[in-house]
């Protein structure tokens, strides 16, 4: 088997990116692109080696654009993830396990840190430092299996985050996701610590079916809310007062405003201006904030001016295939290998899950409990599926996509019930082709044969 | 022992898809009922004729039900989909509406599914995932009198409490009935099975309310008059109660193999058992009232609760094997239904040193000699158990 020489970022660019500006955090301090450039060439390489396997199937791996300085920083944030969450944590900052796809404005304003189950075990794998991909892989798979055993072979692989927090992996002081209609395990996730020899407070913020025109459901959930937030400032002993609720919702409704304006950008331009992997990160950064709100804002609007340069200059972005096919994904927690779809001629255009979440501001005046509750319960991708289907249709035609893959992974329940659904609504009201795919691979990079295939036959038909 | 009611009940429900027939064209409305916590009080009250469905076993229907959501999606609602899209069920075909609660969410999908694909009318009665709490309990009051202003639309007519305090004692005395044939069928010289009782329950999916509890009253009289004639058995049972996901009416795999093999059900906690009667306490003739005694009970397994000790599920299992005087816990747990299956290990950790065996399976016949080898060597090993305590 031919070894691919790691990824590194070449020297050429290193004047250029150290004269871009650095980032600045919530703590009030700041990292210069030098030591960005330090930690991303010197550093980072040696302690996560896995992170640059320049092997295609590496699902985590960097975008080839070196160019796209702001990428090189969103690797930093990612990178440097595990040290800021256990510095926050070792200053009594609590930890708490949320999910994906929901607002994280209540948690940072209470003064907690929240971590879905991805970054869980991205920062589990960290932990160990100096593996190559597939040690950290095996280290992950071993973690899954041990949850897998503990639990069930049914779930998907989130179960591997509850393993990481059961077996102490890592320090989570609190389990309170929202229970997003999305999500087939979180529950009975959440449900299965009631069992386990640690004694980590739990607490799910509901999600009701059904909400439209039912001003109680919003009332429930602020209610909720309204616990969940004492319970993390009761951790992180932050007095939580309306106005310091609305200063996060302000600063985070700025990276949602930043995000959807850089997605415009993006869908409007000639040639796309920055290949998959850049676009989806940008979208994940203002979804998730990686555990800093203040530095994924300050780094969406260095990536929005540089996007905009780029269309103003009309550079397409690294990677980016001639006449390339325009992909739109649907599906949660799981999508196609970008690096993979670029080789077969195709580019992501957007992304069902991560865009429901930034779609909805949360209003910035009145009871802020109400209002994150009630822009919760707007998420495009919470709402029926024939809504949410006539939603992507229109995200659909928006960014100009040439087919629709609806992918999920082995165990998600619900996405499994609606993908064919919601395939069929998209291919109705968009006119596009559309194909649903299912992922058994639960976290590994190897054997991923089948589903590639069926995501480049896809490409080839489109 | 042949029990003359039963018998009254199988004609009951052969006729009963004629009778329907005809209610229909007389002008009422038939509605389809799937999940756990819709409140059938309320149908029956508004004049609208109730029918349970959600039928299990049929791998045939499974497979068209797979058409139009994945095979990874439990098998009951793979199942019943397939019903719905057939739709030659002489009961599904007649259901001018279909309501389902959300206490599982992929009961959930499977409205949207057939309110999309098969054009029936549908109404979702929301359930608080957190059902224990205050909020839960409001939110719910106020989903169940949405629910019923949208059936009063449907039906035509307004709840009256009077006709609400008449269907809350039928259903009252309905579940008291299940009760006391469950007491019966677990005694040492019972008077039925206890898979006739599941058989006298699953006939309650269809029939008429008040012919079903006159049935039920009747069999109980005809069983209390035989009581004395039977005299205790000397065999050494095994006697199992079936917990787990739902074994609806027609999945009969599990029961075949634990009474092929010697094993003696005589209780269990299923939805589609002896839960779903249990602990049913309406206060007053109001929709609230109705809410609050809904989600009081014994919770299902979908709703997650995050206390272990003050868990009312697992207190209610632990209560009803001492009750059943069980000698082991078969716990079926179907594949996707991720509720039951992920508190496989905890309920059994729970149960401490109460002989338990897991069955995770699906309606095909494939994994038949599987699961028959586990149930065998199960028996066995609680049938050995019992002689070794006889000796000593
Ligand atoms: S894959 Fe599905 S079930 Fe698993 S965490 Fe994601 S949404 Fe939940
Ligand atoms: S609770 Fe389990 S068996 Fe019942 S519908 Fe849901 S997934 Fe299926």
């Amino acid at each position: 088997m031919a070894i691919t020489a790691p990824f590194s970022y070449p020297e050429s660019i290193k004047e250029k990116f150290t004269a871009t500006q650095g980032l600045k955090f919530k703590d009030g301090s700041t990292v210069s692109s030098a030591e960005i450039w330090e930690f991303m060439t010197k550093e980072a390489p040696t302690r996560f080696p896995y992170a640059f396997d320049a092997g295609a199937n590496n699902m985590g791996r960097f975008s080839d654009d070196v160019n796209f300085l702001s990428g090189i920083k969103r690797g930093y944030l990612t990178l440097t993830l595990k040290d800021r969450v256990m510095k926050e944590h070792a200053a009594g900052t609590p930890t708490v396990l949320v999910q994906g796809g929901q607002a994280m404005d209540a948690y940072y304003a209470a003064g907690g840190l929240p971590v879905r189950p991805g970054l869980v075990m991205q920062w589990a794998r960290n932990m160990h430092e100096g593996l190559s991909l597939r040690q950290s892989e095996t280290l992950g798979l071993n973690i899954l299996e041990s949850g897998r055993r503990k639990i069930s072979i049914d779930a998907c692989n989130q179960i591997a985050a509850h393993a990481a927090i059961d077996n102490k992996v890592v320090p989570i002081d609190l389990i309170a996701p929202f229970l997003c209609l999305r999500c087939s395990d979180m529950s009975f996730l959440v449900e299965t610590h009631r069992n386990r020899e640690h004694d980590i407070p739990r607490y799910l913020v509901d999600y009701p079916v059904d909400h439209e025109n039912k001003p109680w459901a919003a009332e429930y959930i602020a209610t909720e809310l309204r616990e969940l937030i004492a319970k993390i400032a009761a951790l992180s002993g932050r007095t939580v007062t309306d106005e310091v609720i609305f200063d996060e919702i302000r600063l985070e409704n700025r990276g949602r405003r930043i995000a959807t304006e850089i997605a415009d950008l993006w869908w409007g331009a000639e040639n796309p201006p920055t290949n998959s992997t850049d676009f989806f990160g940008i979208a994940f950064l203002a979804n998730d904030f990686l555990g800093d709100p203040v530095a994924s804002v300050d780094l969406l609007e260095q990536s929005k001016i540089e996007i905009e340069e780029r269309i103003r200059n009309n550079v397409r972005g690294f990677g980016v295939p001639d006449h390339a096919k325009r992909l739109y994904i649907c599906g949660s927690c799981v999508g196609p290998n970008a690096h993979h779809a670029q080789t077969a001629g195709a580019i992501f255009v957007g992304r069902d899950d991560s865009w429901s979440c930034i779609s909805v501001p949360v209003e910035e005046e009145g009871d802020p409990y109400l209002n994150i509750a009630r822009s919760m319960l707007a998420y495009p991708y919470e709402q029926r599926t024939e809504k949410r289907a006539e939603w992507t249709a229109e995200q659909v035609r928006r960014s100009r996509a040439d087919g629709v893959i609806f992918m999920y992974q082995w165990g998600c329940n619900y996405q499994s019930g609606v993908a064919r659904m919601i395939s069929d609504i998209v291919k109705e009201k968009a006119g596009v082709v559309t194909t649903f795919v299912e992922v058994g691979e639960l976290g590994r990079s190897e054997a991923t044969e089948q589903s590639t295939n069926r995501v480049e036959a896809f490409i080839e038909m489109v | 022992m042949g029990l003359k009611t039963l018998d009254k009940i199988t004609a009951a429900l052969e006729s009963r898809p004629a009778e329907l027939e005809q209610l229909r064209k007389q002008g009422k409305k038939i509605v389809g009922w799937l999940a756990y916590n819709i409140p059938e009080e309320i149908i029956y009250a508004l004049g609208l004729i109730p029918i349970r469905i959600g039928q299990g076993g049929d791998g045939r229907l499974v497979e068209v039900g797979a058409r139009h959501i994945s095979t990874k999606n439990c098998v009951f609602v793979r199942q019943a989909l397939g019903q719905f899209a057939e739709k030659t069920d002489p009961y599904i075909k007649q259901l001018d509406l279909v309501a389902i609660d959300a206490t599982c969410i992929q009961l959930y999908r499977l409205e949207e599914l057939i309110n999309f694909y098969f054009d029936y009318k549908t109404i979702v009665l929301g359930v608080p995932r957190n059902f224990a709490t205050t909020e839960g309990h409001e939110y719910f009051r106020k989903e169940v009198e949405f629910f019923t202003k949208k059936l009063e639309l449907f039906a035509g007519t307004a709840l009256e409490q009077s006709r609400l305090e008449e269907a809350i004692s039928i259903y009252d005395n309905i579940r008291e009935a299940i009760k006391t044939l469950y007491r019966y069928q677990s005694l040492d010289n019972a008077p039925l099975s206890w898979r006739q009782v599941s058989s006298v329950i699953n006939a309650g999916y269809n029939l008429d309310r008040l012919t079903y509890l006159e049935l039920l009253q009747e069999l109980i009289k005809e069983i209390e008059k035989n009581l004395s004639a039977g005299t205790g058995s000397r065999e050494i049972e095994a006697r199992i109660f079936l917990s787990g996901s739902l074994i609806p009416p027609g999945d009969t795999k599990l029961i075949d193999i634990i009474e092929q093999l010697g094993g003696r059900i005589v209780g269990d906690d299923l939805w589609s058992g002896l839960n779903f009667f249990l602990n049913l306490n309406i206060q007053e003739p109001t929709p609230y009232s109705v809410a609050d005694a809904y989600l009081d009970r014994v919770p299902h397994g979908s709703l997650p609760y995050l206390d272990l000790e003050s868990d009312g599920r697992l207190a209610n299992l632990k209560h009803q094997i001492k009750e059943f005087n069980a000698d082991g816990v078969v716990y079926h747990t179907l594949r996707y239904c991720d509720a039951f299956t992920f508190k496989a290990g905890e309920t059994k950790d729970v149960l401490g040193n109460v002989p338990f065996l897991e069955i995770h399976t699906e309606y095909s016949g494939s994994d038949f000699e599987a699961i028959r080898t586990r149930v065998e060597a199960f028996i066995e090993m609680i049938k050995s158990k019992k002689e070794i305590a006889e000796l000593v």
